[in-house]
């Protein structure tokens, strides 16, 4: 007979599934929704994704969306979609802090060290 | 802005194939970008990434709620994916493409041969996949507290240790090609570990955005992402695998498996071409 681990935590457990679900849906649906703008910008001003775009620099997002130009909303949008797995592990962890749960605020901490570890690296080499 | 249809299109067609195989989408993505529109390899497999990061991300919350995922599993091993991405993005980066040609290739017919060996098993069986295949036994090293932690209500995992190497070279997989690595955690998860296979498949899921994004970031920092081409095709796969989940129920997968295994073989066969010019 196998003892139920989770029976202890169901309650905040579930909760914590439900919150981070949540945070999971509204944010993948969000950063579609810009992805979804930024191709609608691009029918509408007949570019074609075999032009040569513009380069990704974060400083630049207001400006070209402003400009109505196409790669400032679609960079929102993709930034937005890698970005998702960070806030929902952010989510966890703030939840796991909260009910005490040591050893997977550890985890959770690791994974977002992992993602901060990609961010230096990425940008040492480009440098 | 033919091409931009072609892409939607397209990425609509793998979604759909991706998600009534259980595949995800990011196996047709990169053949379809490097040899559909000509692109480099490195941007088409950047591309990918971020299509199965769209595609699982809306799925892996529906899981969630329907507490079909294992959460704290998943974040405990995703730990190590994301590790195993880290790793798996920079060398990306370090060899030549030709030679990711020939490994998205050997990629490819591993699962055109593993498709064959599981519809004939099926057929001879005909009883569905092993839902409950036991866990093999190996010597368990685990402290009882982690793997208590990490168990589900009618399940307990065991062999921790076996698991987290197989979720390292999970994740250098995913960053290298692309995809989104279930064709590895699954198994590890189900056979090593005895998950029941369904609560593999949607753990699974929610652990391929973190992997994935883990090297997304390298490659998009490194410039290898080009917005113009990801914003259609990410949009494609995520509508084509909506209406694949949704019809799956209606579709006879048995001549959709055969088609799809025609299709690996003979993509496979560029690929090598490719990786041979």
């Amino acid at each position: 007979m196998i003892s139920d681990p989770t029976n202890r935590a169901a309650g905040p457990s579930l909760d914590l599934e439900r919150r981070v679900a949540n945070v999971l849906i509204g944010a993948t649906y969000l950063s579609l929704g810009l992805i979804g703008l930024g191709v609608l910008l691009m029918i509408a001003g007949g570019v074609s994704p075999l032009d040569q775009a513009l380069a990704f620099d974060p400083g630049r997002f207001v400006d070209d969306i402003l400009a109505g130009r196409p790669e400032g909303v679609l960079w929102l949008g993709l930034v937005a979609v890698i970005g998702t797995p960070t806030v929902r592990v952010t989510a966890s962890l703030i939840s796991y802090l909260r009910d005490g749960e040591r050893p997977m605020v550890l985890v959770a901490a690791g994974i977002l060290g992992v993602i901060a570890a990609s961010v230096l690296l990425a940008t040492g080499l480009g440098g | 802005m033919a091409a931009g249809l072609l892409m939607i299109a397209g990425g609509t067609a793998a979604g759909i194939f991706g998600s009534l195989l259980g595949l995800g989408g990011g196996i047709l993505i990169v053949p379809l970008l490097t040899l559909g529109f000509g692109l480099p390899l490195r941007e088409a497999v950047g591309v990918s990434l971020v299509s199965v990061i769209a595609t699982s991300g809306a799925s892996a919350g529906v899981y969630l709620q329907r507490h079909m995922a294992n959460l704290r599993l998943g974040m405990t091993l995703e730990l190590f994916t994301a590790l195993g991405a880290l790793v798996g993005a920079l060398v990306a980066f370090l060899i030549p493409d030709r030679a990711l040609a020939g490994l998205f290739a050997a990629l490819l017919l591993y699962v055109a041969v593993t498709m064959i060996r599981s519809g004939l098993r099926r057929g001879a069986r005909d009883d569905g996949l092993a839902a409950d295949a036991p866990a093999a036994d190996l010597e368990n090293t685990d402290p009882p507290g982690t793997l208590d932690r990490l168990s589900g209500p009618d399940y307990r995992v065991r062999n921790l240790g076996p698991a987290v190497g197989g979720s390292l070279f999970a994740g250098v997989v995913s960053a290298l090609l692309g995809v989104g690595g279930g064709i590895v955690k699954v198994p590890v998860m189900h056979l090593v570990m005895g998950v029941p296979l369904r609560v593999a498949a949607a753990t699974s899921n929610l652990m391929i955005g973190v992997t994935a994004s883990a090297s997304a970031i390298i490659y998009l920092l490194r410039g290898e992402i080009d917005p113009l081409v990801a914003g259609p095709t990410v949009l494609g796969v995520f509508v084509g695998a909506t209406i694949g989940s949704r019809s799956a129920h209606r579709v006879d997968v048995r001549v959709l498996r055969l088609l799809f295994v025609v299709v690996l073989f003979y993509t496979a066969w560029q690929m090598i071409e490719r990786a041979l010019r």
